[in-house]
C-alpha cells in the first residue's frame, strides 16, 4: 500500500490527540499561552502615555497662568502635582516624582492681556526615550490649545497641519496590538507544538517502531499536524473573541479572509515546527530552536512592535522571507482597514509560497529511514 | 503459504568512522527460529534494521526469497515485524489503545484484530492489564506488549531486537514459549541476543562479533565444529582480541 | 554464615526499606557481608538491585532500616562512607571527550586527593588492571572492556575497601567479560570488599554468595551452589529427544512421580526430581531414541523454582 491512507494518517491523528490531552505541558502551553498574551498586552502593557505628572512652577498667578495649567490637566495626558510658589520643578524631575515640569514666569498674565509675545518653558525627563517622544508629541496640540483659548484669536500661522490618525484615530494601542496577538500565538505555539512532537518520537524510540511500520511518512506528517492546526486555530478564536468582546477592537474586513490568512499562516508554522523536528530528534533542542526562530520573527521583525519600514534596509528585505511579517500585514489590513484580497494580493500571495515552500521542504526532510 | 528466507551476501554497514557490519553473509533459511547472538557493539541490531529496510547498505546486498523464488522487499514489507530493542511504545496510551493504534496502522479489518488481538492477549496473559498504561508496565510485560503489536497482524517475518534484555527469568521463559509457538507456524523469526545461553534455544544460530560472523550453524554442530564447551568459550577463543 | 571474627563484617544491613510515593522499591531488606567477598545482587531489571547500592553508597536515604558500611552509619548524610566506598554506576562510566589522564585527574580531583598520591595510586592501578596505553588516548577510543576496567581504576583511586559495581559487565563481549571478573578476583584477593550487580544469571555463578531480588525483596540469599542445592535437593537431567517427542511422552513425564520441574529448553528439556530414585524411574520410561545425559541446575532454574514455588 503505497499511496496515502487516510486511515492510517487518521490513527496518528488520533493517537496524537490523546497525547495532547494527557500531557500537563503541552495543554498548559496551547491553552495558557493565549491567554497570558492577551492579558498581557491587552491590560498591561500600554503603548500609550498618559498620566505625566507635570510640576508647575507658577510665578504669576494670574488667570492667563491657571488657564494654562488647566489646558494642560484636562488634555487627558497630563496630571498637576502638587504646585505653589515654593515647588522646585527640577529636584522633583531629578528625584523622577515627576516627570515633566513647566515653568510661569511673573509677567505672563500681563503679557498675555496686553496682546504681547509671551512663552512658558517645558522642561522634560528625556532619560525615557519612547516615552519623551510621545509626550512631544502632544505638546503641537497644546499649544494650538493654549493659543486659541488665552488669546481668543486663531493660530497666527497661515499654515496649519493637522495630523489625524486614519483608522485609529485615537491611535489606541490596543486596536493595534491584538490583531498582531494572532501572529505571536501562531508564530510560537505552532512551532514549538510541532517541534516537540516529532523529535519526543526519536527521542523515545517509537518513530523506529512506527517506521518499520507500512505508514508513509506524508501520513505521519498530516496525522501530526492536523491536531495541533486545530488547536492553534483554537487560541487564535480565543483571542479574537476576547479582543472584539472585550476590548472592543473594530474588525472592519472579511472574517472569511481572516481565516484564509491564519490558515496559510499555520501551515507554515506547523511545517517549519515539523521542520526543526525532523532535523534535530532532540527534544530539548526542538524546544530551543523552536523559541528562538518563532518568538523573535514575530515579535521583533514582523511588525508587530517596530514598523518594518523604520528597519534597516537588509532587514526590510530578510523580513520578506519571513511568514510573520506577510500575516501581519495581512491581519492588520483586514482587521483596522477592511481590506480585500486585490488590495493584499502581494501579502497572501507571500503567504501562501513561503507555507507550500516549507511543507514541501519539511516532507523532503523527513527521511524514512534511521539515519 | 509460501514461506520467507533472507540472504545477506557481503553486507557492510559504515557510520562516520564506525564500521558497524564488515561483509557478512547471512543466511536465514525459511520457516525457523534464528539466534543473532553477539554481544553490545557485536553489529546485531544494525543488521536488524537493514534487514528492517530502516538503513541502507554502505555495500553488499540483502536478498528477500518468497517460496524460494526472489521476491521485492516491497512485496514482502506488509508481512514483516519489527520489534526495536529500546522502549518504543507509548508510556500513556494502554495496552488496549496500543493494539487499536497498530490495528489502524495495519488496516486490519474488525473482524479478524477482534479475534487476533483476543488471543494474543490470553498468550501473553495480558487481558487482565488491558486498561493500563505501558509506563507502568513491568519490564516483561512491557517487551510483550512489543511483541503483541508486532504479531497482531500475523507477520510472516519477525525481527525482534533483544527482546528478553534485562527482563527477569519466568518472562523470559513466557516470552519465548511464544516465539516457539510462532516458529512452529513456521514463521521465519530473528532474533537478537547477548544472552549466550538463548543460542541454545535457536533453530540456528548467528555469532556476530565486531561487524562479522564467526560461526553460523545448528548450534550444537557450530559448537561441535569449533571444539567449545559452550557459546560464551567459543567466543573468548574466537573473537577479536582487544 | 555464622562469621563470628574478629572483624567485623564490610557491610551489615537491617530491615532497609525505600519507598517513592506509593511504590516500595525496596522491601525490608536483610543482609551482611564479610570483607574479602564477592557478593552479588541477582535480578531483573527494576527489581530494586540499583536502588539498594544507592542506598549503601550514601547516594538515598532509605525510609526505614539501617546499615552500616564499613562500620559506619549515616548520621552525618553518608559522607563518612562516601570517603571508604567506590562505585562504578551502570549509565556512566568516563567521560568520551576526555583522555584518560583527564579522567583520573577529574577523578582525583573530586577526591581532594594529593597528586603525588594520585600519581601513585594512578600507577598501581594501572598494574593492577594491566594497562598499558599513553594517558593522552580519549575515552571514546577505548574498546568497550578496557573502558569498564578503567572506570573501575577510576573509582579505586581513592582506595576504598568496599567497592559497589553496577552492571559492570552489561554489554561487554565474552573475552572482556572473563578478564574483568579476573579483575574483581585479584581485587577481592587484595582484601578488599565487592559488591556486584547483574541481570546475567550466568555471571552471578562467579560471585560467592548471591542475593536474588524481585520486586524489591530478597527472595534468596547464599552461595550459588547452596542455593541450587536448597531449591532441587535432587538430580536434573537433561533430555534430547532427537527429533519431535513420541505422542504423549512429555504428558507421562510431567505425571512422574518425584518430578519437581519440567521445562523446555531450546531443544532439549530440562526434568529435575526430587531423588535419584524418581529419576531412574521417569528416565527408564523414555523411548530409546531419547538420549540423556545429568546437568547442574542453573541459578536462573533457581530463580524461576523460587518464584513458582512461592506462588504456587
Amino acid at each position: 500500500m503505497n499511496g496515502f491512507n487516510i486511515h492510517r494518517a487518521y490513527a496518528i491523528a488520533r493517537k496524537e490527540v490523546m497525547h495532547v490531552l494527557r500531557d500537563p505541558f503541552t495543554l498548559a502551553l496551547a491553552l495558557g499561552l493565549p491567554v497570558l498574551l492577551v492579558t498581557f498586552f491587552g491590560y498591561a502593557m500600554d503603548f500609550e502615555v498618559t498620566d505625566i505628572k507635570l510640576a508647575v512652577s507658577d510665578g504669576d498667578n494670574g488667570p492667563a497662568a491657571r488657564r494654562l495649567m488647566d489646558i494642560f490637566s484636562s488634555s487627558g495626558y497630563f496630571r498637576l502635582a502638587a504646585t505653589g510658589p515654593d515647588t522646585e520643578p527640577v529636584s522633583m524631575l531629578d528625584s523622577g516624582r515627576v516627570s515633566a515640569a513647566l515653568y510661569i514666569k511673573p509677567d505672563f498674565s500681563k503679557k498675555v492681556k496686553g496682546g504681547d509675545q509671551v512663552e512658558a518653558q517645558f522642561v522634560l525627563d528625556g532619560s525615557d526615550n519612547s516615552k519623551a517622544a510621545a509626550v512631544m508629541g502632544y505638546l503641537p496640540g497644546i499649544r494650538r490649545a493654549a493659543q486659541t483659548r488665552l488669546t481668543g484669536t486663531a493660530a497666527r500661522d497661515l499654515l496649519s497641519i493637522e495630523t489625524r490618525f486614519l483608522f485609529n484615530p485615537e491611535l489606541n494601542s490596543r486596536w493595534f496590538t491584538v490583531p498582531g496577538l494572532a501572529a505571536i500565538i501562531i508564530g510560537l505555539l505552532a512551532i514549538l507544538l510541532t517541534a516537540l512532537t516529532v523529535a519526543r518520537e526519536w527521542e523515545n524510540g517509537s518513530m523506529e517502531l512506527l517506521l518499520s511500520t507500512p505508514v508513509r511518512p506524508l501520513e505521519i506528517i498530516a496525522g501530526k499536524l492536523v491536531p495541533y492546526g486545530i488547536l492553534v486555530l483554537a487560541g487564535v478564536f480565543f483571542v479574537y473573541l476576547v479582543s472584539r468582546l472585550v476590548f472592543g477592537v473594530p474588525f472592519a474586513g472579511s472574517h472569511l479572509l481572516y481565516l484564509a490568512a491564519c490558515l496559510l499562516f499555520i501551515t507554515a508554522a506547523l511545517s517549519q515546527g515539523l521542520l526543526i523536528s525532523v532535523l534535530t530528534r532532540q527534544q530539548q533542542v526542538a524546544m530551543q530552536l523552536g523559541m528562538i526562530t518563532g518568538l523573535l520573527p514575530s515579535m521583533l521583525l514582523s511588525g508587530f512592535i517596530f514598523p518594518v519600514e523604520s528597519m534597516p534596509a537588509f532587514f526590510q528585505y530578510l523580513t520578506m522571507l519571513l511568514p510573520p511579517r506577510w500575516f501581519m500585514a495581512a491581519a492588520r489590513g483586514i482587521a483596522l482597514k477592511g481590506a480585500g484580497l486585490g488590495e493584499l494580493a502581494v501579502p497572501f500571495l507571500a503567504l501562501g509560497s513561503l507555507s507550500a515552500g516549507m511543507l514541501a521542504l519539511a516532507l523532503k526532510k523527513f527521511k524514512t529511514d534511521l539515519e | 503459504m509460501d514461506l520467507f528466507s533472507v540472504k545477506t551476501s557481503g553486507l557492510k554497514k559504515i557510520f562516520d568512522r564506525t564500521t558497524a557490519l564488515d561483509g557478512v553473509s547471512f543466511d536465514f533459511s525459511a520457516g525457523l527460529l534464528h539466534g543473532l547472538i553477539g554481544s553490545d557493539g557485536a553489529g546485531k541490531t544494525t543488521t536488524l534494521r537493514l534487514l528492517a529496510g530502516l538503513l541502507k547498505p554502505s555495500a553488499g546486498e540483502i536478498s528477500y526469497y518468497s517460496g524460494g523464488k526472489p521476491a521485492a522487499f516491497g512485496e514482502l514489507r506488509p508481512s514483516l515485524a519489527y520489534m526495536p530493542q529500546q522502549a518504543s511504545l507509548y508510556p500513556d496510551l494502554s495496552v488496549d489503545e496500543h493494539l487499536e493504534f497498530f490495528r489502524e496502522l495495519y488496516g486490519l479489518n474488525a473482524g479478524s484484530y477482534a479475534r487476533r488481538s483476543e488471543e494474543l492477549l490470553q498468550i501473553t496473559r495480558l487481558g487482565k492489564f488491558r486498561e493500563r498504561r505501558a509506563g507502568l508496565l513491568s519490564g516483561g510485560m512491557y517487551k510483550k506488549l512489543g511483541l503483541m503489536c508486532a504479531l497482531l497482524r500475523s507477520p510472516s517475518i519477525l525481527l525482534l531486537d533483544e527482546p528478553t534484555n534485562g527482563v527477569d527469568p519466568i518472562s523470559r521463559r513466557e516470552f519465548w514459549e511464544l516465539l516457539y509457538g510462532l516458529a512452529a507456524e513456521k514463521t521465519l523469526i530473528i532474533v537478537s541476543t547477548a544472552y549466550m545461553d538463548e543460542a541454545e534455544r535457536c533453530a540456528r544460530v548467528h555469532l556476530l562479533d565486531s561487524g562479522r560472523l564467526l560461526a553460523s550453524g545448528e548450534p550444537r554442530a557450530v559448537l561441535k565444529e569449533a571444539g567449545a564447551p559452550s557459546f560464551e568459550e567459543l567466543f573468548i577463543s574466537k573473537g577479536v582480541r582487544l | 554464615m555464622n562469621a563470628a571474627s574478629a572483624t567485623r563484617p564490610a557491610l551489615e544491613v537491617k530491615g532497609l526499606s525505600i519507598k517513592f510515593g506509593d511504590f516500595t522499591a525496596v522491601d525490608d531488606v536483610s543482609f551482611s557481608v564479610n570483607r574479602g567477598e564477592i557478593f552479588g545482587f541477582l535480578g531483573a531489571n527494576g527489581a530494586g538491585k540499583t536502588t539498594t547500592i544507592r542506598m549503601l553508597c550514601g547516594l538515598l536515604a532509605p525510609t526505614s532500616g539501617s546499615a552500616l558500611v564499613g562500620g559506619l552509619g549515616f548520621e552525618d548524610g553518608g559522607l563518612g562512607i562516601k570517603k571508604i566506598v567506590g562505585y562504578m554506576s551502570q549509565k556512566f562510566t568516563l567521560y568520551n571527550d576526555l583522555t584518560v589522564g583527564e579522567n583520573l585527574d577529574f577523578s582525583a580531583g573530586l577526591r581532594k586527593l594529593e597528586p603525588a598520591y594520585a600519581k601513585k595510586r594512578r600507577e598501581e592501578l594501572f598494574e593492577l588492571i594491566g594497562f598499558d596505553r599513553p594517558l593522552s588516548v580519549m575515552a571514546s577510543a577505548l574498546p568497550g572492556g578496557i573502558k569498564q576496567e578503567l572506570a573501575l581504576a577510576s573509582a579505586m583511586l581513592h582506595d576504598p575497601e568496599i567497592l559497589f559495581l553496577d552492571e559492570p559487565t552489561s554489554g561487554v563481549a565474552p573475552a572482556s567479560r572473563a578478564r574483568f571478573w579476573k579483575l574483581i578476583r585479584r581485587i577481592a584477593g587484595l582484601g578488599k570488599t565487592v559488591i556486584v550487580t547483574t541481570h546475567y544469571m550466568a555471571e552471578a555463578e562467579q560471585c560467592g554468595r548471591i542475593a536474588l531480588m524481585r520486586t524489591g525483596r530478597i527472595i534468596a540469599l547464599g552461595s550459588p551452589d547452596e542455593l541450587k542445592a536448597s531449591a532441587f535437593p535432587g538430580p536434573m537431567a537433561e533430555i534430547d529427544f532427537n527429533g519431535a517427542a513420541p505422542a504423549g511422552t512429555i504428558t507421562a513425564l510431567k505425571e512422574a512421580r518425584g518430578l519437581l520441574e519440567l521445562s523446555p529448553h531450546g531443544m532439549r528439556w530440562h526434568a529435575a526430581f526430587a531423588d535419584p530414585a524418581s529419576r531412574d524411574a521417569a528416565l527408564s520410561a523414555l523411548p530409546r531414541s531419547a538420549s540423556v545425559g545429568s546437568i547442574k541446575p542453573s541459578l536462573e532454574d533457581v530463580f524461576i523454582r523460587l518464584v513458582e514455588g512461592a506462588e504456587r
